[in-house]
């Protein structure tokens, strides 16, 4: 399938020392990665200690880290990601999954992989606010980075799947994904010589199978991480790594502004459902196809038939525990490498970071006081904050030493089909027959 | 809901079994004549044949059901083996469609034996078929008006996946023959001699009988296999995905395509390589032929029996050496032609308006009912 010209990976250094300190540290990873919940001594001291106030004029400010509240936990450096145990990284599993990310044939019509909706270059996850669907359709919610993803308990925006290896499949599979079954595409591996090699290695087994395939994406994925940011530099004593307005950003997000309050942790999100005011994507009322799609949702989704007709917007948690309470609440997603992953949140009903800022600042509604369709849910820990101009360039400067260069990775060259039995082998047998 | 759209497991349960019972032995074969007259409900038949031809049905919006079953070829195709869903191809020859309603068990192999709306459901969502979920399939007509006056004028209510399936079967009894030179009278002297040899001498009546000249029943004839199902991967992964869903043992090795035997599975595989007798009419549009297209004439199918079909252990009894003369040959492909009539071609069968490209928005999509 010559969809893919480009000559063989050009992986950035960067991500084959990430890769690579992964794997090293895979067996560490239980002792590790306790430090999103208790971060070792030096790092809590450097979140804990007074930090400078930059402005005289506010010295009062509260910061939540102070409380020392374990619902709270501070800033912390990130570990390497958790490694289930019955998936186990090795390099040969990671190559096999880049490879098969990039594999349109794991999709319905063979014509687009995850990659198509997770693209390196548009921060691995799709730059529209709501992403492309299969062909013919439209998703109806963003496509959210692939990177870093590896530190969630719950994934999706309504923390839908508990594990990569259970995501990947509801991916490609989705209607509006995918649209693959799994059996075509697990032939479709096994007519692929090199595929039929590569899974005998890491797995074990005779031929290629659908499920060896999601956890070889899980593997590969689970590379897919940031830990060298400005801020894990500076919370592993890098003094120098954040300059004084990001310093000042950092007070306010801990205090002020109280992003803290739910951003937390080393991978700066406590995974929790809140409804925070964003307002229903302007595309239902303007896009017929995204209209078909939301109908859709709402029906796959197993909602009442009085709810499919009447509701008008996305209800989230909802569709997972069809708990009234929990209508248009959705997960804290991290705020790591959101320089690259413009727009913002779950239809990407913002495009840049200022006016998430200016969201936030006005207790959550936007720039023509719109908020959420679900009022009644909405958390009390959104609060117009009251920023000057200054303190929100402060903040944005922080938000942004939460990401580390960009992460960029050149499409692999794929294997081919082949036919797995010979002319002849076909001849003999319609001669036994 | 989910039931809806889980492909195929939901109505196979249903249909494998009722479908054909083993060739039997000929008792006094139905007459073959002509087709009784089908009551059609115009209003469901019209948003049938809108269906039928529109890509919306499918995916990823590439394939219609004309895409294979083509009127001009009688609503089969050209192709030995079928076209796919895109990325895909199909292992088997699209059969043409003209009297499919008067069918009792449908597909070569016959696992389905219930009715039009099981086959058209299985058209849908078999994934090298449409590949189509059909709740968004739903959905999509929902949003496009002329559908949903259609379906209202049909009394189907609102666009909805059942109704989809109620009104492509109505279509499909559109497809009927009809002005055929063998139920006109009309026929040739070659084609009535060809008749006399059909009905005796060479046997075809046993198999070929009843007004759509079918027994319905699956039979080994030793049709050669297609070796292109297994040099082109993209049929090949086709097949491996319906023998794998067909619980076919050692479905990875397979070199042949086991037919009915995924009605009773035989262990020692006697039953593999039977198919369901095709119909004999409309055969002028439907060439290639068998489940196949192995045979590219009818005069290649003659000389096929003629010369006792082709090697298998397992052949049918009645498939031996005819010792037909050449005359005899020619006057039973006269008497096979005999069987087709008018062409289906006319706006009378074939939707001939353009398609929406678009879903045109929902004004007011705030404040109306989904
Ligand atoms: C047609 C576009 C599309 C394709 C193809 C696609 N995705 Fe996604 N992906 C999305 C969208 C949109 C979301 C967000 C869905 C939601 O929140 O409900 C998502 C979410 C995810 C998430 C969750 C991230 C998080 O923060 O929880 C992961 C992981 C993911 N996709 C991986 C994959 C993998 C692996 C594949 C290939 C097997 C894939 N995706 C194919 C569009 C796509
Ligand atoms: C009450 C909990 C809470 C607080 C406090 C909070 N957020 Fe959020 N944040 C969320 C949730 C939940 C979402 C996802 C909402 C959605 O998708 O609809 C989110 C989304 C975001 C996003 C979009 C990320 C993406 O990938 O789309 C950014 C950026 C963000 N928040 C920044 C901030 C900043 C800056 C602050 C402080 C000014 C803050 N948040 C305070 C809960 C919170
Ligand atoms: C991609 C090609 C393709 C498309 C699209 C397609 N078909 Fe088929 N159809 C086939 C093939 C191939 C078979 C035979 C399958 C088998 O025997 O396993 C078949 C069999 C049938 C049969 C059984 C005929 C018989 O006499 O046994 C019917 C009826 C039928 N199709 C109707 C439809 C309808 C209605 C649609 C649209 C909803 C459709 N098909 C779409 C290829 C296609
Ligand atoms: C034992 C039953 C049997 C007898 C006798 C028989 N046929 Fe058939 N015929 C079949 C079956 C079964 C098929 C389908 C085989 C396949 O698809 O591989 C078939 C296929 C055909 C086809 C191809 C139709 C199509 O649409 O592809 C033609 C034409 C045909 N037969 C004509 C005849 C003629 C003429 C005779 C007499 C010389 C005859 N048959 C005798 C069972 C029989």
């Amino acid at each position: 399938m010559g969809l893919f010209n480009k000559a063989e990976q050009k992986v950035p250094i960067l991500l084959l020392i990430i890769t690579v300190v992964v794997i090293a540290m895979a067996t560490m990873a239980a002792v590790t990665f306790a430090m999103g919940d208790k971060p070792p001594a030096t790092a809590s001291k450097v979140s804990l200690s007074p930090v400078p106030v930059a402005e005289p004029t506010q010295p009062q400010v509260e910061t939540f880290v102070k409380m020392a509240d374990p619902e709270i936990p501070p800033l912390a450096p990130l570990g390497p990601p958790p490694i289930p145990a019955d998936n186990p990284m090795s390099d040969a599993k990671v190559a096999l999954g880049k490879l098969l990310y990039f594999d349109p044939r794991l999709g319905g019509d063979a014509s687009i992989s995850c990659a198509t909706c997770h693209e390196p270059e548009q921060g691995w996850s799709f730059a529209e606010g709501i992403s492309r669907g299969y062909p013919g359709t439209v998703h109806w919610r963003g496509s959210q980075p692939v990177l870093n993803a590896a530190y969630y308990n719950k994934l999706f925006a309504a923390g839908s799947t508990p594990s990569l290896e259970s995501q990947a499949p509801s991916a490609a599979r989705g209607g509006v994904a995918g649209n693959g079954e799994n059996d075509i595409m697990e032939a479709r591996l096994r007519l692929i010589p090199d595929y039929v090699n590569r899974f005998n290695d890491v797995f074990g087994e005779p031929w290629p199978t659908i499920n060896n395939a999601w956890k070889a994406i899980a593997a590969f994925e689970r590379t897919l991480v940031q830990r060298d940011t400005p801020l894990d530099k500076y919370l592993l004593g890098d003094k120098t790594a954040l300059d004084d307005q990001q310093l000042r950003g950092k007070v306010l997000y801990e205090g002020k502004a109280r992003c803290i309050l739910c951003h937390n942790g080393a991978f700066t999100t406590n995974e929790k459902y809140y409804n925070i005011g964003v307002p229903r994507a302007m595309r239902w009322e303007e896009d017929g196809l995204a209209q078909v799609t939301f109908r859709f949702e709402q029906y796959a989704k197993g909602t009442t038939e009085e709810m499919y007709r009447t509701i008008k917007d996305d209800a989230g948690l909802y569709y997972r525990n069809k708990n009234k309470w929990s209508m248009g609440k959705f997960r804290v997603p991290t705020l790591r490498y959101t320089k690259y992953t413009a727009p913002f949140m779950r239809q990407g009903q913002f495009y840049t970071l200022e006016e998430v800022i200016d969201f936030y600042d006005r207790g959550g509604f936007d720039e023509e006081g719109r908020t959420t369709s679900f009022p009644e849910t909405k958390t009390p820990l959104i609060q117009k904050l009251g920023l000057s101009d200054e303190e929100k360039d402060d903040l944005l400067t922080f938000i942004e030493a939460l990401s580390g260069d960009e992460i960029l990775m050149d499409k692999p060259k794929l294997p081919p089909y082949k036919p797995l039995f010979t002319r002849a082998e076909l001849q003999t047998a319609q001669v036994e027959k | 809901m989910v039931a809806i759209v889980t492909t195929r497991q939901c109505f196979l349960a249903v249909t494998l079994g009722v479908g054909l019972a083993i060739a039997g032995q000929v008792v006094a074969a139905p007459e073959i004549g002509p087709l009784p007259v089908l009551k059609v409900n115009e209003a469901r038949a019209e948003l049938g044949k809108r269906l039928f031809f529109d890509k919306r049905v499918s995916g990823d919006v590439g394939v219609s059901c004309a895409t294979c079953h083509e009127p001009e070829n009688g609503y089969a195709n050209k192709d030995a083996l079928s076209k796919g869903y895109p990325g895909n191809k199909h292992f088997r020859n699209a059969p043409g469609l003209i009297n499919t309603a008067h069918k009792k068990v449908w597909m070569h192999d016959g696992r389905i034996g219930t009715n039009l709306n099981d086959v058209t459901r299985e058209m849908i969502t078999e994934d090298y078929i449409m590949n189509m979920d059909m709740r968004i399939m739903q959905e999509r007509f929902k949003q496009d008006p002329l559908y949903v006056e259609m379906f209202e004028a049909a009394g189907l209510g609102e666009p909805s996946n059942g109704g989809v399936r109620k009104a492509i079967p109505e279509y499909l009894k559109t497809l009927t023959s009809r002005g055929s030179p063998f139920d006109k009278g009309t026929m040739s002297a070659s084609a009535k001699r060809g008749m006399k040899l059909f009905k005796g001498k060479a046997g075809c009546v046993a198999c070929h009988n009843g007004p759509v000249f079918t027994d319905g029943k699956a039979h080994n004839t030793g049709v050669k296999e297609n070796f292109d199902v297994w040099l082109d991967p993209q049929r090949h992964q086709a097949f491996i995905a319906y023998a794998a869903f067909m619980g076919i043992k050692n479905y990875m090795n397979l070199k042949r395509d086991p037919g009915a035997h995924l009605q009773k599975h035989a262990a020692d595989g006697s039953d593999m390589g039977r198919f369901i007798t095709p119909s004999l009419r409309e055969l002028k549009y439907t060439a290639p032929y068998m489940h196949n297209g192995m045979s590219k004439t009818l005069a290649d199918v003659v000389g096929f029996y003629n010369r006792g079909g082709d090697n298998d252990r397992n052949k049918d009894a009645r498939i031996k050496p005819l010792k037909l003369g050449k005359t005899e040959q020619k006057d039973l492909v006269a008497f096979l032609l005999a069987l087709s009539g008018e062409p289906l071609t006319s706006s009378k069968h074939v939707w001939q308006e353009a398609y929406p490209v678009e879903y045109p928005v929902i004004a007011n999509w705030l404040n109306v009912p989904n």
